[in-house]
């Protein structure tokens, strides 16, 4: 019996020991590569995913994406309720919510970010939340949104950057004579509800976060949030620079590795390679219009044509050219990540014979001329246009390769003054309505300024607005997909992950499909 | 040497060549296809956000009005606001363009201490080993693009011997100066390697003249021979293809700076460009061409020094 006891007690001294070497480490500064600076820390007027990715390890909105991308869980509000009609939103704010000046966050706050972030002109994420009719404030802890008309996306809608909350007080006080002049002086010295807040910043070469020493968010020790004394971002703009930094151990992470390195890094006994789910899709965006710009008939308006094309790439092949068999072809125009995807298996899987008798029925059996824009010094964009070069020699299609910048480039393409362009998405919602009204909804931007429009996809993403029956919303995105990807406005590539280096110290880091890196639970251990 | 009234003259000549440039970047960073809007919006903006960005930041008006009014802004002193990042583009300048100068200067300074010597001890050698191993060394330093160069250096005396950091800029002076040796090594690499073909060839042809012969037969001794009558003689053409060079780097360090993550203006004028930040280019042009004339006038005073003919 004493035998028995005296081994319970070693047994809970060494579980108890384990446990406090298993303790998450707190303290220390993360030093993480990225490619490119950010431009802009304000919320509502920011746009670029540079900005995008890091915006939410400052600022917190009411309600977070999942991990997974897909769905929601609480933010700043720690609970939220749908009237049974959809058309209101309560949203309850937690308790103990501060800024990171001390000030508390308040349903005034509140209001006043999601009125901010409406407002016509206010930078391009306002139609996001352009269903709230109005907003009231209950009580202090209570937050109602009436809604114009039943929105399956508001929740999704309030966990996008630019619906994070600010403080009213300090924006209003600030020099301007409107939001985007007062958010110019603002962003330089945020006041944040995010987990971290700016500590200093040098364009160009390194931004440094500090633990926000007020944030709400408590970790696996119980103790507040982040784990980490702070951050700095550093800007490497160079590949091979930002990893040759990693692996001497002057970064503790570095951003988009480009995929012919991940195989290398991941036998790295130092690091830790991870390649995280993304709603990234690669694909060629093409014209539909029936004319080309200089008056001459377009092939690529033919259905059979774009099915032609699609069906002559072999998406295998290009997998490994490009991404080194990291990446996967697409199975729809939404990513497999992104919620109500419908899809297995390539669109068109490779089949040259079928793409030949398309071509021949449309009345192309020798092929034809056209033309692609690629960016110029983009090796990934060049190899793709190489081998699409190479596969449609195969049934005739001559490609001719155009080198441009992207402002070039983007000019054409938003006036339909283009053939083809190589293309990518990310969704930055937790809901496919983002890349569907980008790319199949004519009226948005003329589905991705393909000019492909078909009345029905139209009516049913219209309708999918404001559907709030589950099962029905995901029955019409299923069709919205099967139209679109049958009559194929894109050339479908391949969808990739993001590929992040760690080294092994750093735990707990996290970059969800929608790009958001997350810092909050970062730990280094020592 | 220069006269006061030479280096007026020479100063004054400055103004018409802002002038041109300051109209020449205005007029071509507008007829480049794409504007501000597009590069901002990307391919998500619609043709009506392009519209409104585009009136917001005067875009609207016709070139010439532009141009005046830029004119005015720029003659009461206000280079105006980046479109991409919303801060002064005055104040981008004095962020970046220090970082520039004393990269390119730590570039000249090294390039000149390797190339002196060596094309000294090439000259006097030729055609023999030394000679034909310091012009292969140079010859690899010539036909090595910078990008190379750079990942080279980094992975040697960065990341393998741990001598350098790898990339960035550091704080305070001594980490500057710390943080880019490295870059500087690989712009002094190229630069030191054509200063020395030049000046190789200068001191060879000097070494042969009568007035070298004299000198020796009068019984100078050979290092006075070789310093007062051989260098200065053969630096003159060396100078003023070292100006050009300098000129050259601190526009062109962008490819070394993006490798080695330094934060100068030649990473700021590539970004500004592909993203169609007027007013951004035509700060940086301006003040690029300021740095680059001074440079010419100082090389104008040194080759006055070196050969008075020059000033005549």
């Amino acid at each position: 019996m004493k035998r028995i006891i005296k081994a319970s007690i070693l047994a809970a001294l060494f579980a108890s020991a384990s446990s406090t070497a298993m303790a998450v480490e707190r303290g220390g500064i993360l030093h993480y590569g990225r490619y490119a600076d950010s431009i802009f820390l304000d919320p509502v007027f920011a746009d670029s995913n540079v900005d995008i990715w890091i915006l939410t390890n400052l600022y917190d909105t009411l309600l977070l994406p999942t991990d997974d991308g897909k769905g929601v869980r609480p933010g700043l509000a720690s609970a939220w309720q749908l009237s049974p009609d959809s058309k209101t939103v309560t949203l309850t704010l937690r308790d103990g919510l501060f800024f990171s000046d001390g000030s508390p966050i308040t349903a005034e706050d509140v209001k006043w970010s999601l009125d901010r972030a409406r407002k016509p002109g206010n930078g391009l994420w306002g139609p996001d939340v352009e269903s709230i009719d109005t907003i009231t404030i209950a009580d202090p802890k209570t937050i109602v949104l009436a809604l114009k008309h039943p929105d399956p996306a508001i929740l999704a809608s309030l966990t996008v950057y630019n619906t994070a909350v600010v403080p009213e007080k300090i924006l209003e006080a600030l020099p301007g004579a409107n939001d985007e002049e007062k958010a110019k002086v603002f962003s330089r010295h945020p006041v944040v509800s995010g987990p971290f807040m700016l500590d200093s910043w040098s364009r160009g070469t390194v931004m440094k976060l500090v633990a926000n020493p007020h944030y709400w968010q408590k970790g696996s020790d119980g103790k507040p949030l982040p784990y980490l004394d702070g951050i700095d971002f550093e800007i490497i703009p160079d590949d091979a620079t930002r990893i040759l930094k990693l692996q001497a151990g002057e970064l503790d992470g570095a951003e988009l590795i480009p995929f012919p390195r991940v195989a290398e890094l991941q036998a790295d006994p130092k690091l830790d390679l991870k390649l995280f789910p993304s709603t990234r899709t690669s694909y060629i965006t093409v014209s539909v219009r029936p004319q080309l710009s200089v008056g001459s008939p377009n092939p690529l308006s033919n259905d059979k044509v774009r099915q032609a094309l699609n069906f002559a790439v072999d998406k295998d092949a290009l997998v490994q050219i490009v991404t080194h068999g990291i990446g996967t072809p697409t199975s729809s125009f939404l990513s497999s990540a992104t919620a109500l995807h419908v899809g297995k298996g390539a669109v068109f899987p490779f089949d040259l014979a079928k793409a030949k008798t398309l071509l021949t029925e449309a009345g192309y059996p020798n092929g034809f001329a056209t033309s692609i824009f690629v960016l110029a010094g983009s090796q990934d964009e060049n190899t793709i246009a190489a081998a699409l070069q190479q596969m449609w020699a195969a049934i005739g299609v001559k490609l001719d390769i155009q080198q441009v910048d992207n402002a070039t480039r983007v000019a054409h393409y938003n006036k339909g003054d283009f053939s083809m362009r190589v293309g990518f998405w990310t969704d930055d919602t937790p809901d496919p309505s983002e890349a569907a009204s980008y790319m199949a909804y004519y009226p948005h931007i003329q589905s991705l300024h393909t000019g492909w429009k078909n009345d029905e996809v139209d009516r049913l993403f219209t309708q999918s607005q404001s559907e709030i029956d589950p099962v029905a919303r995901a029955a019409e995105y299923a069709q919205i997909q099967k139209i679109y990807n049958a009559t194929a406005p894109l050339i479908f590539l391949y969808e990739t992950p993001y590929a992040v280096a760690l080294r092994k110290p750093v735990k707990g880091f996290n970059q969800i499909p929608l790009g958001i890196n997350i810092f909050v639970g970062v730990s280094l251990e020592k | 040497m220069l006269s006061l009234r030479d280096l007026l003259n020479r100063m004054l000549q400055i103004i018409p060549t802002l002038i041109m440039i300051m109209a020449a970047v205005f007029i071509i960073v507008r007829l480049l296809p794409g504007d501000p809007a597009s590069a901002i919006l990307g391919d998500r903006g619609s043709a009506e956000d392009v519209a409104r960005i585009n009136t917001q930041l005067g875009l609207d008006q016709p070139i010439p009005v532009q141009f005046l009014y830029f004119v005015d802004r720029v003659l009461h002193g206000d280079l105006g606001t980046s479109i991409t990042l919303g801060v002064p583009v005055a104040q981008l300048i004095l962020e970046r363009l220090p970082v520039t100068l004393l990269l390119t200067a730590m570039a000249a300074l090294l390039a000149v201490v390797a190339a002196i010597p060596l094309a000294f001890l090439a000259a006097i050698r030729r055609g023999r080993g030394v000679d034909l191993t310091i012009g292969a060394f140079f010859q690899v330093g010539l036909s090595m693009p910078v990008f190379y160069t750079g990942i080279v250096f980094l992975t040697i005396f960065g990341a393998g011997l741990r001598w350098f950091p790898i990339g960035g800029y550091g704080d305070g002076l001594g980490e500057h100066l710390y943080h880019l040796f490295l870059p500087a090594l690989t712009l002094a690499f190229s630069l030191s390697a054509v200063l020395m073909r030049n000046l190789r060839a200068s001191i060879i042809d000097v070494l042969n003249a009568d007035y070298v012969d004299f000198a020796r037969s009068k019984g100078l001794a050979p290092r006075l021979v070789l310093l007062r009558h051989v260098l200065r003689n053969a630096l003159v053409s060396t100078v003023t293809l070292f100006g050009l060079s300098v000129g050259t780097l601190v526009g062109g360090a962008v490819i070394t700076e993006t490798v080695f993550a330094v934060p100068g203006v030649g990473r700021l004028m590539i970004e500004s460009i592909y993203g169609r930040d007027y007013p951004v280019v035509q700060g940086l042009a301006m003040t690029l061409a300021v740095v680059v004339s001074l440079v010419f006038l100082l090389v104008d005073i040194v080759q006055a020094m070196l050969d008075p003919r020059v000033s005549r």
